[in-house]
């Protein structure tokens, strides 16, 4: 499986800290409440393997709701946010602040979701971007339900490897566990390598 | 300019002031450059007048807001924003007929940013109307909130139930909290209950709560406001954006109107020989949010003092 060396893990994460920490200030904005949200770790895993990380340990499988964006310019990715169905409920609720929860998301509440999804994808592979000082451009967010393997095939993208976010998001004492996916095949994996040593680098004051 | 290059040029801006949903487009300064029919229509402003125009002096109130963020997103970082009606409420001042309504439209917006050959970015911003939409949710959360209300009220009073009370009470916190609002808690007691309810039996004792629960909470009026049956004789009344001065003043008039029911109690600890309430009121004060069990126990504290005080009276307590 791909791997990135110890200091390019750190690097990618203290990346994606920066990303999701200005997404959670937006967030913190719409609701006037603090929202608190953080990348503990990231890892590198086969498609299969990531939608049984995600599936959970139960036999029945969990439905997961996910928020997918495509992104191309400096490397080409599919970025899905997912949660497990009753987390993104609690999220949503949380963000909207509604008293009468109903079973499913409404079609209202699916699209305040896509807009949380919008603003944590955009701020983690915007900061990528930034940081990477390159462009990329991105599509409008779309909203799935299904089983992990579903969503993770729902972009049709045919790339095999997926660069896994957990992802904490802290709001009124909830903590709620996400993640993101990026969808990626091997040259935007090679892409991605050798614009973290550019980081790195530049970091570094080697460049 | 070739002259068939000319016409479709003329039949694409057509086309965008056709569609049905809010286009207006910005330049890399943010200024207008696009503003279609249907903004025209839904704003009262003409094309003519708001082209070429500042889109932020034309609308500073959304300087710094998410419509700006989406904005910059689009231009600076070449992404899309989706903006929804939930977490954004009408960000654009925009009616169904101007001028005659007064509630905005409801509205999803869509902020992406638009690339032209040899041209800094422009950003085109769309306006979708959802009211429809809006007012079905709305109809099916009520019809929802029918169904649970039935679950929600208490078997002999008829009022809120203790389960409806942890609820309205946790929303009614989160909302106080979020829009720095002061928010009254009542706890009321009927005086010497037990003592009733030896004196006059059970069947008595019902008819006592029903009845003083019933004149209590038609007094208030306005909708947020919730009494509950608390427990036992044990009532609780949440007074949304109330204050100190508010919620003892309708404390009082609660106590009032409980002596004014004249129901007869031999047993009572008082000369006046009637049924009586005691009344104990807790505020969080809008700028020092507390936790429900602080506010809780202070009221809990404020109904023990006016016990203490002779009973038939009110006292408060800030929470701490």
């Amino acid at each position: 499986m791909f791997n990135l060396s110890e200091l390019e893990n750190d690097a990618l994460v203290e990346i994606f800290n920066i990303g999701v920490g200005q997404a959670a200030s937006s967030m913190s904005a719409i609701v006037n409440e603090p929202v608190r949200m953080s990348v503990p770790s990231i890892s590198f895993m086969n498609r299969a393997e990531a939608g049984r990380l995600l599936a959970g340990r139960e036999a029945t499988q969990e439905r997961i709701c996910g928020v997918s964006q495509h992104y191309e310019g400096a490397f080409r990715t599919e970025a899905i946010l997912m949660f497990p169905e009753d987390k993104s409920l609690e999220i949503v609720r949380l963000m909207v602040g509604e008293a009468v929860p109903l079973k499913e998301l409404t079609e209202m509440e699916q699209e305040a979701m896509c807009e949380i999804g919008n603003i944590i994808l955009n701020s983690c592979v915007g900061t990528l971007a930034n940081i990477f000082q390159r462009e990329l451009q991105g599509s409008l967010p779309r909203y799935h339900i299904g089983t992990s393997d579903e969503i993770l095939t729902a972009s049709g993208s045919q790339a095999d490897t997926v660069l896994l976010l957990h992802i904490d998001f802290v709001l009124e004492k909830h903590q709620i566990h996400g993640y993101v996916a990026f969808i990626l095949d091997m040259s935007a994996l090679h892409d991605l390598k050798e614009q973290i040593n550019l980081y790195i680098a530049r970091a570094m004051g080697q460049a | 300019m070739d002259a068939h290059l000319q016409h479709r040029l003329q039949l694409l801006e057509s086309v965008l002031c056709a569609v049905n949903v809010g286009a207006i487009v910005l330049d890399s300064e943010r200024r207008i450059v696009l503003w279609n029919t249907w903004m025209a229509r839904h704003s009262a402003r003409s094309g003519e007048e708001m082209v070429g125009q500042d889109f932020f002096a034309v609308f500073p109130e959304l300087r710094g807001q998410r419509v700006d963020t989406a904005i910059q997103q689009a231009l600076y970082n070449n992404f899309p924003s989706l903006l929804s009606q939930t977490l954004n409420k009408a960000p654009f001042p925009l009616f169904a007929q101007p001028g005659v309504d007064c509630e905005r439209l409801q509205q999803a917006v869509e902020v992406s940013p638009v690339t032209a050959p040899d041209a800094p970015r422009y950003c085109l911003i769309q306006i979708n109307d959802v009211s429809i939409a809006v007012g079905r949710e709305r109809l099916l959360r009520e019809q929802a909130m029918v169904l649970r209300s039935q679950t929600f009220s208490d078997g002999l009073t008829g009022i809120a139930n203790r389960r409806h009370f942890d609820v309205a009470m946790e929303k009614e916190h989160r909302r106080a909290k979020r829009g720095c609002l002061p928010l009254s808690l009542l706890m009321i007691d009927i005086d010497n209950f037990k003592a009733y309810n030896d004196h006059y039996g059970h069947q008595k004792g019902d008819q006592c709560l029903i009845q003083v629960a019933a004149a209590l909470a038609g007094i208030l009026k306005r909708p947020a406001d919730l009494m509950a049956r608390y427990g036992g004789e044990e009532f609780a009344i949440i007074l949304p954006d109330t204050d100190v001065e508010q919620a003892s003043l309708m404390a009082e008039a609660l106590r009032l109107r409980a002596s004014e029911l004249a129901i007869p109690h031999e047993r009572s600890s008082s000369d006046l020989r009637q049924v009586t309430v005691s009344i104990g009121i807790a505020t969080q004060q809008h700028d020092r949010p507390v936790d429900i069990s602080t506010l809780i126990g202070a009221a809990d504290r404020a109904l023990y003092q006016a016990k203490r005080g002779g009973r038939n009276r009110i006292h408060s307590c800030l929470p701490d």
